[in-house]
């Protein structure tokens, strides 16, 4: 309310100023109100801002009622004598006079002279307005004080809990986000590494060998993986030839088996590929480089788990990865055209027990087999590619793929290669598979020793159970053949021998349990 | 190629700038003519309060200018038509602006990836 002139009635009103900032602050507040963010610390904001704006409004509508009351008064006499304000540091002696008539600023720049009840109906009218915009604000800091104390309590809670929200999941198995990068970055290698054979060689003990591969931190591994992926994975993929696997098997043989007892620690699915004698490489990232039968230090295999570990070539230890590849649905032909998953990694696993002669390494590896078709799963030839069924072994086409060839000598090395080849066969038999695999986890533990019995049925003791080198030395009796082929299945190399004498009758009794060494001998020199 | 996609996201950037400018600019000026659209409001309310004696004076610069009730009552009404009218231009304005703005946030976006796969690769 301005002070009215001395002369002409007094004029009030409130100032534009009040009025807009009163609609303008209003519908500003309103539309913060509405685009606030709903977090605590927008709430805290809004809830202050709100109490300040309530403050404000609160004031003008005192003022509007001192206001109200000056009207009243105004009237009451006809004059009044003042002092009036000159300026901003004089007064000067007037009367107030008219004082009914009051130029009110109805807003806009909009004047209107009235009487002093008019204008307290107007300001009752501007006083409407202003609780009204009290009441508003009002709400909207309830509702958003609710919303503070509820965040609030929450932070409160949680923090009390020990900060559940924040879950962290942490990932330990980078092979599967480095699978792909792991493929396309090569490493020119040419050499096959030849130190990892050696250093796992020295140790003849499996026990060594794991604990040079332990020293080695998971880290490491996976970085000589990463290595050994790429080392492959540039030098091509090579097909292993049958023939392959037996000198294979005589260097690698152990080694292998030490760097997958190394390997065993950090993942039961990875294989430690020797590829140092053959200097074959596989490439490491289809399945169809997958070779059934076929084992060489080099191989690898994709597993379920993703990650396959393969030895590079080396001078340090280097594993790679193959990414997660899902087992190719190989049709194996079983006489029912049925299809089975073929699993890299009981492939894998077979081919390390062909390669190694004592095989130390864990179970992990072992394919799984415990009902007739998982034999047929495992063992998977891969020809030209494609992975075909191994056939049975008195089949020409397994002849192939025999893995065992070389059987003229009987030294331990070869007894190990033998037996690590043998291991490698395909198990047709699937009445065996169970003994099989008990013999194979047998052979793995007596790895270290030289001149472990090839194959120890599960229920005979070792040495007397291998009746490998008896037969070998001896031209053997039919009635001995049996023998061996029941407790020793996976023994080719034996009954290949015998095979030339008997076997032929051998071969004809249980077809299912005569090794298709022994069978592809009858048969070659037929 | 890096530095094409940076030089771009500099551009796109500006242009993204510029949109949000004009954003606040127009919500601003709405603003505004919402305070003006409520007093005038206010104001006519209270010209219906008060009847033909009164007179009424329009403030133009220093000077009341004296104003008829009917007269004073229709710039009132057409002030308010025409606060009206353009608060609808400039929420037209504003959603064409937020429009844009969004597509630049997009383009922005995209080319942020693509720059880190550059650096990345690099």
């Amino acid at each position: 309310m301005i002070p009215g002139t001395s002369e002409a009635g007094s004029t009030y009103g409130c100032s534009s100023k009040l009025e807009k900032p009163f609609h303008a602050g209003y519908s500003r507040d309103l539309r913060r109100v509405g685009t606030a963010n709903v977090n605590k610390w927008d709430l805290g904001l809004v809830v202050t801002s709100c109490q300040e704006k309530i403050q404000h409004w609160k004031k003008v509508e005192s003022d509007y009622e001192a206001l109200q009351e000056r009207l009243r008064t105004l009237p009451d006499k006809l004059s009044y004598d003042i002092m009036v304000p000159f300026g901003p540091l004089a007064f000067m002696p007037g009367k107030l006079v008219h004082t009914n008539e009051v130029t009110v600023l109805l807003g806009d720049n909009w004047f209107s002279k009235c009487s002093a009840k008019q204008a307290v109906e107007l300001v009752e009218h501007r006083k409407k307005h202003v609780r009204k915009a009290l009441d508003d604000l009002q709400k909207v800091m309830m509702n958003f004080e609710s919303r503070a104390e509820f965040t609030e309590d929450l932070q409160r809670m949680s923090d009390a809990a020990s900060d559940f929200v924040d879950i962290r999941e942490e990932i330990e198995d980078d092979s599967i986000g480095t699978k792909g990068k792991y493929r396309t970055a090569h490493k020119p290698h040419s050499k096959p590494k030849v130190s990892n054979v050696f250093e796992v060689d020295f140790p003849v003990n499996g026990n060594d060998t794991k604990s040079v591969g332990h020293f080695q931190s998971e880290e490491e591994l996976w970085a000589r993986l990463e290595e050994l992926e790429r080392q492959e994975t540039l030098l091509g993929e090579l097909d292993r030839m049958p023939g392959t696997v037996e000198t294979n098997g005589e260097d690698a043989s152990s080694s292998e088996e030490e760097k997958e007892d190394k390997r065993t620690d950090l993942n039961g699915t990875y294989r430690a590929e020797d590829s140092l004698t053959q200097g074959n490489f596989h490439k490491q990232v289809t399945n169809s480089d997958l070779f059934g039968g076929q084992l060489n230090g080099s191989t690898y295999y994709h597993s379920d788990d993703e990650d396959d570990i393969d030895v590079g070539d080396n001078s340090v230890p280097t594993i790679f990865f193959s990414h997660t590849v899902e087992p190719k649905r190989v049709r194996i032909n079983t006489g029912k055209n049925t299809t089975l998953k073929f699993s890299e990694k009981k492939e894998e696993a077979k081919r390390k027990r062909k390669n190694s002669s004592g095989n130390g390494h864990a179970t992990p590896e072992l394919p799984n087999i415990k009902t007739p078709a998982d034999i047929y799963r495992v063992f998977v030839d891969v020809v030209n590619g494609e992975y075909v069924p191994r056939k049975s072994i008195l089949k020409s086409r397994s002849r192939e793929n025999s893995v065992c060839s070389d059987t003229s000598e009987n030294s331990a090395a070869e007894f190990d290669d033998r037996r690590g080849v043998q291991r490698s066969i395909s198990y047709d038999e699937a009445t065996q598979s169970d003994n099989s695999e008990g013999v194979l986890e047998e052979e793995e533990e007596e790895e270290g020793q030289q001149q472990p019995p090839k194959k120890l049925p599960p229920s005979s003791g070792t040495a007397e159970a291998f009746s490998g080198t008896v037969i070998e030395k001896e031209p053997l009796s039919p009635s001995l053949i049996p023998h061996p082929v029941i407790a020793h299945p996976v023994l080719p190399t034996i009954l290949e021998w015998k095979s030339d004498e008997v076997l032929s009758e051998a071969s004809e009794e249980p077809p299912k349990r005569i090794s298709k060494f022994k069978a592809a001998r009858m048969q070659q020199p037929t | 190629m890096a530095e094409q996609i940076q030089k771009k996201l500099q551009g796109e950037l500006e242009k993204y700038q510029q949109l949000q400018k004009d954003l606040s600019r127009a919500v601003a000026a709405r603003q505004k003519l919402e305070a003006q659209l409520t007093e005038n409001n206010i104001v006519k309310e209270e010209l219906e309060l008060l009847d033909a004696t009164n007179t009424i004076f329009k403030l133009m610069g220093p000077v009341l200018v004296k104003q008829e009730m009917e007269e004073a009552k229709g710039t009132v009404g057409k002030r308010l038509e025409y606060i009206t009218g353009e608060i609808k231009r400039y929420e037209q304005q504003m959603q064409e602006l937020e429009r844009r703005s969004e597509q630049q946030r997009e383009t922005l976006g995209r080319l942020q990836q693509e720059l880190q796969r550059g650096q990345g690769k690099g």
